[in-house]
């Protein structure tokens, strides 16, 4: 039993770790034992070992601690340790709270129930067919479709009902879960497949619907379980013996996948996708080593194994077009790999020009990673690494543990794609036309930084790029970018704090309110909606709840110009004075002088404001601040759709 | 033969469920003695054991393997080797 002796081992050393409170240790250890076990007994053990030590998961992970309330109409209890331990490998700790079997709707909507006093940062809706639409099966028996659409739309209007009604008083983030699509129904495998009112269909349409209302409902992400199930077998998904007798809808061996699945679902409303993809070249893109076997020699291509590096370039190019960064970091020269695309364009997928940028020569690769980063204005948590070589991916671990690494199967290259596909790095439940467009926005970075090296002058620099800022109620734009904006922005953002959707509506609709995000246009291209400001009066103050912009425009007077657009819109709703807010945080150094360097005078601590928090304060009576000369506004009345257009003067 | 020993996988799937020392793990250790040890448990420690074994109990006998000696003949009458 070499296996059982690791696995002693293993469980030794988390115990040692846990006892030593290094979680990180812990964590790595953790994930080895799940890797070479997946006895629900190492599982529980690795969920208790983890609740020991949730205090330094958050002080030395920096875990985000979720308080998650699962509303439910079936048995979830067995599965709770695998949730929370596949949480903790991706980085979360949860407090779990389970509700009552079906009391869903009272949970979900009266104000006092145990989930509104829980007050939960997500909630987790996990109801089975026969609670959503129990009469589907026997409406589809029929094999006719009589009352099957009507069944759906009904079914439909509830959920909408539901999830609407809940978002009005809550504004916990939700991750609904769909419906497995019955595997033995009456019609059989071939009535199933061939009516279009079977179950399986009616089931699947009604999946579709409910991730189209999800996508309507801000901060709400549709659980696909289906995808699961059908991915590893419907027939293995359940067990028939513990859900008739138990009223669990899954089988032992499902609950990783399963709670996997679930923790990957509800990161989408906790973290923007990492945005740049790093990838080797030699044994990687292709197969082979160009150095040795030269353009012609290299693997890709319609044949095998060339064919498995292909479809690897496919799926990156596909990455691409929803606007994840590609670059090339490969130990190489630069002359031979410029010849090999040249060359082999035929069977290659992806042109040099796919690529933001490359880092091809014989550096050390976290170097390159790291040029990268300042060139792009981009975090390393940004970034992802695609590596053939275990010593690489070893390195890039320790010297930038910021960065996501992705090892390739070298001797199973047919496997690259799905190592590829297995990570969540790239997971998004939204794609904004912003994201679409960056590879243009960061490529007319690249050209902008060429220019400023020919221009003397910073303000003549400035004036030759033709700025042009356009102020939106955050309303009018796209939502969805804005609640991305605050959940990604780092640098340039002085109070780092995370509004859901609901409040940044909040901001807008209240008397005095301003809920602001400016877009941004130059000669070189549009950076679209990059800057969000979100304010409140307060008497005769404004205060500045949040102020952020994109990294890649800071620099160029669009903060001050967002800034004197709060100011003026402050005066015109009766405030005489603006007070901003920094808090500090390990990324946002950047700002720290922002408003001092504005012209305000920081307020004297006092005891009984959040410590965390600096003020700052500016008479606007006095000395608004005004909007660089080389900018050009537009939209400067936009506020006019925001409630807070009270006129007090 | 004696029923005074707990064989040691058994023990330690029932420490990490109930989240209690194996040494607490005696053959008369039953299910109204440990908090930790609630139907929810129950479940959870049955299914471990399960997976561990390769068994499957009947689930009208499931509610009644109330105790450490109680699981540990089941098991024997499934013919796991424990």
């Amino acid at each position: 039993m070499q296996n059982d002796s690791e696995r002693q081992d293993l469980r030794r050393s988390i115990k040692d770790a846990v006892s030593k409170r290094d979680a990180v240790a812990a964590v790595k250890h953790g994930r080895d034992l799940l890797a070479v076990s997946s006895k629900p007994a190492d599982v529980m053990f690795c969920a208790s070992s983890f609740a020991g030590i949730t205090d330094v998961l958050q002080d030395q992970l920096r875990a985000k601690r979720l308080k998650a309330y699962v509303v439910r109409s079936v048995t979830v209890e067995p599965v709770l340790p695998f949730l929370a331990t596949e949480a903790v490998l991706s980085n979360y700790v949860l407090d779990l709270r389970v509700g009552g079997y079906g009391s869903y709707v009272d949970e979900m909507l009266n104000p006092r129930s145990e989930l509104a006093k829980f007050k939960p940062d997500v909630v987790f809706v996990l109801l089975d067919l026969e609670e959503i639409a129990g009469r589907l099966p026997d409406l589809c028996a029929g094999g006719i479709g009589v009352g099957v659409e009507e069944e759906i739309e009904e079914c439909l209007v509830r959920m909408a009902q539901l999830l609407r009604s809940f978002r009005s008083g809550n504004s916990a983030r939700l991750l609904l879960q769909g419906l497995v699509v019955p595997d033995l129904a009456s019609l059989g495998d071939v009535g199933e497949a061939n009516l279009r009112h079977s179950l399986t269909n009616a089931v699947q349409r009604l999946n579709q619907k409910l991730a189209v209302l999800c996508s309507t409902i801000a901060d709400c992400v549709f659980f696909d379980v289906d995808r699961l199930a059908a991915r590893s077998g419907r027939a293995r998904w359940r067990d028939a013996r513990m859900f008739y007798a138990s009223r669990l809808p899954l089988s032992l061996d499902s609950f990783r996948d399963y709670s996997r699945g679930l923790v990957r679902s509800f990161s989408t409303l906790f973290r923007a996708p990492r945005k740049v993809l790093c990838t080797d070249l030699d044994n990687t893109l292709w197969g082979g080593v160009l150095g040795e076997d030269g353009p012609e020699g290299i693997a890709t291509g319609s044949a095998f194994p060339g064919n498995c590096y292909l479809d690897y370039q496919k799926y990156l190019k596909q990455l691409s077009s929803r606007g994840i960064l590609l670059a090339i970091v490969s130990k190489n020269n630069e002359a031979d790999v410029h010849e090999a695309f040249q060359i082999r364009s035929a069977d290659i997928a992806l042109s040099l020009d796919d690529f933001v940028a490359s880092k091809i020569s014989w550096n050390e690769k976290s170097d390159s990673i790291r040029e990268l980063a300042h060139e792009l204005s981009l975090g390393l948590d940004s970034f992802v690494f695609v590596d053939d070589n275990p010593v690489e991916c070893e390195a890039i671990r320790q010297q930038l543990p910021e960065v996501a690494v992705i090892v390739t199967p070298v001797l199973e290259p047919w496997k690259l794609v799905e190592v590829l596909a297995e990570q969540p790095f790239f997971d998004a439940a939204v794609v904004t036309d912003d994201d679409v467009n960056r590879l243009n926005e960061y490529k007319s970075q690249a050209q902008r930084a060429e220019l400023a090296s020919s221009v003397g002058n910073r303000d003549e620099f400035l004036g030759s790029l033709g700025i042009v800022c356009t102020f939106l109620s955050a309303l009018q734009a796209p939502l969805s970018r804005a609640v991305q904006l605050l959940a990604k922005t780092n640098q340039f953002n002085l109070t780092t704090r995370r509004h859901s959707a609901a409040e940044i509506e909040k901001f807008a609709s209240v008397a005095g309110g301003q809920a602001v995000v400016v877009r941004v246009r130059d000669r070189f291209g549009d950076a679209g909606v990059v800057g969000l400001a979100l304010a409140r009066n307060e008497g005769d103050s404004c205060y500045i709840d949040s102020l952020l912009l994109s990294c890649r425009v800071i620099g160029r007077g669009i903060e001050t110009a967002l800034l004197a657009h709060l100011g003026e819109h402050a005066l015109r709703t009766g405030a005489k004075r603006l007070v901003g807010e920094y808090i500090a945080t390990k990324k946002n150094a950047p700002c720290a002088d922002f408003y001092s360097d504005h012209g305000f005078a920081q307020r004297v601590p006092s005891e009984e404001v959040h410590s965390d928090s600096a003020f700052y304060e500016l008479d606007l009576t006095a000395s608004a601040p005004t909007s660089p000369k080389w900018i050009t506004l537009e939209g400067k009345e936009s506020n006019e759709l925001s409630a807070s257009a009270v006129f007090t003067s | 033969m004696s029923s005074q020993q707990v064989p040691s996988s058994l023990r330690d799937i029932l420490a990490d469920v109930l989240e209690i020392s194996p040494e607490q793990i005696t053959p008369d250790l039953s299910i109204e003695m440990v908090e930790s040890w609630d139907s929810f448990r129950h479940l959870q420690a049955i299914l471990a054991i399960e997976g561990e074994y390769g068994v499957q109990f009947d689930p009208q006998r499931i509610p009644e393997l109330t105790s450490v000696s109680l699981l540990q003949s089941e098991l024997e009458k499934k013919g796991a080797t424990l």
